[in-house]
């Protein structure tokens, strides 16, 4: 096959549209897309008349704080009121090809999401943009590790590399070991997963005696679905011999809204021609200065069948310009992707904890293979943080040394707070495939 | 569509559209109104609905269109 040459961006059009006009284009999107969520949504037009607003005030992107927020919290109470899928939806049950559900890991009812046929196709298309960008091609095979269920995960990145016209090579079922010997075999130059189970896949080769980085073929990792810290992806980077590429999106979405390019910028361009995307302080709605650090809140073009707009992620990010990237993008970056859950953050005697932030200190330790994060509350009062380490099988010798260099670690990056280290004993702790699960908060226990 | 009643199209931002441009919204639109027949064979119904969303999204990325046309 004759390799073509091919621009970098998957649409060279919007993808660099000067920001005025990108601005342009977005109000324009705008009063189409609140016109048909007044006219089609029952539950938008409720939360429009609530707030005293009818879809004319809406004339560009200037006015999109007129508009008030979608909470997960009000789609749920919709979706209660009126199984299964709420007064949200602006077209019949059975013009959708597609139903998903997320995956409900902290024990809420689920949140029910339907596609039709244009939704669906425009899921794939968004994947192709952040794909593209990461330079997979028609030549590439694409090895999904996904479980291909009811969770949206990676359907939307399985069509975009058929519509590039990779070779696409899907494991639903298959173990961990399965996959690896696969993936090799096939020479797959492309793999898909979870931050945390691309490492998983990585353990398990290094136990069958596969190194990766020099038996495998995979050139590009490109992970969702939960943070990717730096050190994880330098890790990931290494034991795969591959370049990783960060993406993230939710159910509420369908796909992806932000995509980390071949160049590496350390953060995610935003899809700007396909979202809005504001950064809110969450205690007073107000919007974070570029640069600052907030929750996203997410206008979404895409899906028909359920307008998102102004949508409360509670995800925690800090965009950065452009042009801190030299690709020539136009969309604004996410530094370091999607930060972690504005709820994540915790306050241990005063001092606020990201899970994420510790996360990033414990992965600059090699020897460390997995960890916990425990909060308790000792004598009904005193609030104590512990981190439970599991060691490589080969490392064990080195605990004191590491107990004291994390511990000191953990303290300077807090404040000079104290954390308890513990050694969990080989295996001891969960291994985790998607969304990953380290801090247990049972100071209401 | 005539040649001439083409050009002088549009995008969403005011510009006048490429030579491919218009091509890819002349066969959307085309394809449009073949998936919104009623009286097709399924094979040409259906297959028509699957082309026309690709070269919708073609269009919406292109910036030519922004619509949810109800006939997928
Ligand atoms: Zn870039």
């Amino acid at each position: 096959m004759v390799e073509q040459h091919w621009p970098a961006y998957w649409n060279p059009k919007q993808e660099t549209l000067p920001k005025e006009e990108l601005h342009a284009l977005q109000g324009i999107k705008l009063q189409g897309h609140v016109q048909r969520a007044w006219q089609q949504s029952p539950f938008h037009r409720r939360l429009y008349e609530s707030a005293g607003l009818t879809p004319d005030k809406i004339k560009g992107l200037d006015d999109l704080r007129r508009l008030p927020f979608m909470t997960r919290e009000n789609w749920m109470a919709c979706q209660a009121e009126q199984p299964m899928f709420g007064d949200m939806l602006t077209r019949d049950v059975d013009d959708a090809i597609r139903y998903h559900l997320t995956s409900g890991t902290s024990g809420r009812q689920p949140l029910r999401v339907l596609d039709s046929r244009k939704d669906w196709a425009w899921i794939a298309e968004m994947w192709c943009y952040g794909f593209w960008g990461f330079g997979i091609r028609p030549s590439d095979r694409v090895f999904f590790a996904f479980s291909y269920g009811s969770f949206i995960g990676f359907w939307g990145a399985h069509y975009c590399c058929e519509k590039i016209g990779c070779m696409v090579l899907p494991s639903g079922n298959m173990t961990t070991e399965g996959r690896v010997k696969q993936l090799v075999e096939m020479a797959a130059t492309v793999v898909c997963a979870t931050p945390t189970y691309a490492l998983r896949m990585g353990q398990v080769a290094a136990e069958l005696g596969i190194d990766l980085a020099k038996d495998g073929k995979v050139r590009r990792l490109i992970v969702s679905g939960e943070p990717a810290v730096p050190a994880t992806r330098k890790l990931l980077e290494e034991m795969w011999g591959a370049k990783v590429g960060d993406t993230a999106g939710m159910t509420e979405i369908g796909t992806i809204m932000i995509f980390e390019c071949e160049q590496q910028p350390g953060g995610t361009h935003i899809i700007e021609d396909h979202f809005i995307e504001e950064v809110i302080d969450p205690e007073t709605l107000e919007p974070v200065p570029m640069g600052g650090r907030g929750e996203r809140i997410v206008t979404s073009f895409g899906r028909g069948f359920i307008p998102l707009i102004r949508y409360r992620t509670r995800d925690l990010v800090q965009r950065i310009p452009h042009d801190s990237c030299s690709c020539g993008r136009t969309g604004d970056i996410y530094q370091g992707g999607i930060l972690g859950r504005v709820d994540d953050m915790k306050c241990i005697r005063g001092t606020n904890v990201y899970p994420r932030a510790v996360e990033t200190i414990i992965r600059e330790y090699a020897d460390i293979e997995e960890f916990q994060i425990l909060l308790t509350r000792e004598a009904g009062i005193r609030d104590e943080i512990t981190v439970q380490v599991e060691l490589k099988p080969d490392s064990a010798e080195s605990w004191q040394k590491l107990e004291k260099n994390l511990g000191k670690d953990l303290a300077e990056a807090h404040e000079g707070l104290r954390f308890n280290l513990s050694k969990a004993a080989e295996g001891e702790l969960p291994r985790f495939e998607l969304k990953a699960k380290r801090m247990q908060d049972r100071r209401g226990d | 569509m005539s040649e001439s009643s083409r050009t002088g199209q549009k995008d969403l931002l005011g510009r006048e559209l490429s030579e491919e441009e218009r091509e890819v919204l002349d066969l959307y639109q085309r394809l449009r109104k073949l998936a919104a027949r009623s009286d097709l064979a399924p094979c040409i119904s259906m297959n028509a609905k699957q082309a026309m969303v690709m070269l919708w999204n073609a269009c919406t990325d292109l910036g030519l269109i922004h619509e949810e046309a109800e006939v997928d």
